[in-house]
């Protein structure tokens, strides 16, 4: 345990130095946090039609079958709840692009900048040097989750209607967020280390994250589509597949994180 | 203190390293050489355990490496790899500090500021490992290395790309190593390096061509050799000595090699007969071939040395 808080305390300290790695997760949480603010607010204030006042009045009454919490809300606020709600799939991208960043940073990189020898050489076993690098994914994970529902619901307090923020502010809404936003993000950084050990070139194994993110979009067009509703119990199921995905990748990477496939075959 | 049994190492196909045994006693500088891809860097990482071998067994202090021993018998190695494989965005002393905390040290901080003291880096402690220059960077990897005080040290060429002056600091180190006590592989294509410093050589070649000490190495390939300078032209003296029964003399100018080996022949025999013989000697000198030419012979015997 104390090997691991060791080495997570310098993958922490090196991050803190790289801070640039985050701004393409960071671009992620601010784009995903403006659209549904164009589709649901400046669209129709640029236009001048309210979204209540149009065909998407029949959402409202969709929101209101699904979410007796909404019924206290006017429909332009219901509409607008509804639009910021399926958005809020779309952080879970800053937590993945995140840890995607880091194991190309703090894994791959390791080897590639020839530093992984010598942390080999020491008493550190596979099970701590891949904790220690799953810690220092994770807490940045969740730290852009705190940033990026910060923002989100800091933009909707401000210029969304009344009542919209504090149906968003829900247990569901934090557990996308939160729950499955970083465990997703370890999904991307555990797969990246498991196909790191078996290919020769480490950079293919960043490729695979792209399994990770292309649900998420997916998510969300699932959504819009009326396919999917992403719903307290279904968060809860889609966490807890992610929580077991997480250990089974845990105990496969233990077994393919091969010192020596490492050592001997990186190019 | 570490040994090493019938080590063979096979890379898919490939066999890196092939029936490999030698012994390593408290105290002594071993080197390992060989050329490139025989084997030098493979037999480094199985003895320090960070790879296993195909077949073969290596014993640290009699307790022999396994997967479940592997990990606490690192703590009793440093291992300098070939890269000093520094983190460049932390600082000298920050990179030390998670070496000090990875071997579980007592006090961490103070085991830091000892090793950057004893290297002289205490000033450089707050830069960034990125700035230093390359020899600087090799010092705080040996200092990283030695941090949890091993008994038994590996270098893999600890003195590569080094200015001379670094390099006689590191080799100046590895002979403090040995005066204490520990245990020193050394690796390396430096042959000069070895010369000053190792007590015993192991050359490799996928398989291990001979291990002995250089002075043993040297007796058994070559026969010893005087060289004699004269104040005048050498050649008819040395067709007086092939007349005496020395059969391998050569002359060049005012100098003559004779190598004394099968032949009664003894130092003040030479120089005495040479004096009768007429001749003003100068200077008489043993001369022993370097380690090089005994390297080259032991990797070519047949003499094709390219």
């Amino acid at each position: 345990m104390r090997r691991t808080i060791a080495l997570l305390g310098k993958e922490l300290a090196d991050l803190r130095q790289n801070l640039a790695i985050f701004v393409p997760s960071l671009i992620v949480v601010v784009v995903s946090t403006l659209i549904p603010v164009i589709v649901a607010v400046i669209v129709p204030a640029v236009s001048g039609e309210r979204l209540s006042d149009s065909s998407d009045l029949e959402i409202a009454l969709e929101v209101y079958k699904h979410d007796p919490a909404a019924r206290g809300l006017d429909p332009e606020a219901a509409i607008q709840a509804y639009v910021f709600q399926y958005f809020l799939v779309m952080l879970v991208l800053g937590p993945v692009t995140s840890a995607m960043a880091v194991a190309a940073s703090s894994v791959i990189g390791e080897k590639q900048a020839r530093t992984l020898e010598p942390l080999l050489a020491t008493p550190l076993t596979t099970f701590e040097l891949l904790a220690a690098k799953l810690l220092g994914a994770l807490l940045p994970a969740v730290g852009l989750s705190v940033i990026a529902f910060t923002l989100y619901m800091a933009v909707i307090a401000a210029v969304a209607e009344p009542g919209v923020f504090w149906l968003l502010l829900s247990a569901r809404s934090v557990a996308t967020v939160f729950l499955v936003g970083p465990l997703a993000g370890i999904v991307a950084l555990q797969l990246a280390v498991c196909v790191s050990s078996r290919v020769n070139d480490a950079r293919a194994a960043q490729q695979l994250g792209v399994f990770v993110i292309l649900p998420i979009p997916a998510l969300l067009v699932g959504q819009l589509l009326g396919f999917v509703r992403l719903t307290g119990p279904l968060i809860l199921v889609i966490s807890l597949f992610l929580v077991v995905a997480n250990g089974v990748l845990m105990w496969i990477a233990i077994r393919l994180f091969d010192r020596e496939t490492i050592l001997t075959r990186w190019k | 203190m570490l040994s090493a049994t019938h080590l063979t190492r096979r890379f898919d196909h490939r066999i890196a390293l092939d029936d490999v045994s030698f012994e390593l006693a408290a105290g002594e500088i071993f080197a390992l050489l060989g050329p490139n891809g025989a084997g030098k860097t493979t037999t480094l990482r199985i003895l320090a355990g960070l790879i296993a071998p195909s077949s073969g067994s290596v014993y640290v202090d009699g307790e022999p490496m396994r997967a479940d021993t592997a990990s606490h018998l690192r703590a009793r190695i440093g291992f300098l790899t070939e890269a000093p494989g520094l983190w460049d965005r932390l600082t000298v002393r920050q990179n030390l500090l998670v070496y000090a905390r990875l071997y579980e040290l007592p006090s961490p901080r103070k085991a830091v500021e000892e090793a950057l003291a004893l290297f002289d880096i205490s000033d450089r402690g707050d830069d960034r490992a990125a700035h230093l220059s390359k020899g600087l960077k090799q010092r705080v990897a040996l200092a990283r290395c030695l941090l949890h005080n091993p008994r038994i040290v590996m270098l893999d060429e600890p003195t590569a790309g080094l200015d001379p002056e670094s390099a006689r600091d590191v080799r100046d180190l590895i002979l403090r190593l040995r005066e204490q006590g520990r245990t020193v592989l050394l690796c390396t294509h430096n042959l000069d390096e070895v010369e000053r410093v190792a007590d015993r050589v192991a050359v490799l070649r996928t398989r291990l061509v001979a291990v002995g000490a250089p002075d043993a190495l040297r007796a058994r390939l070559f026969a010893p050799r005087v060289r004699v300078v004269l104040t005048q032209t050498a050649e008819p003296y040395a067709a007086r000595l092939r007349s005496s029964g020395v059969t391998r003399v050569t002359a060049h100018g005012t100098s003559l090699t004779v190598e004394l080996k099968n032949s009664s022949l003894t130092t003040p025999d030479l120089v005495r007969t040479l004096v009768e013989a007429g001749a003003c000697v100068e200077s008489v000198m043993p001369e022993e071939p370097p380690l090089e030419d005994v390297y080259l012979k032991l990797l070519h015997p047949e003499g094709g040395i390219q």
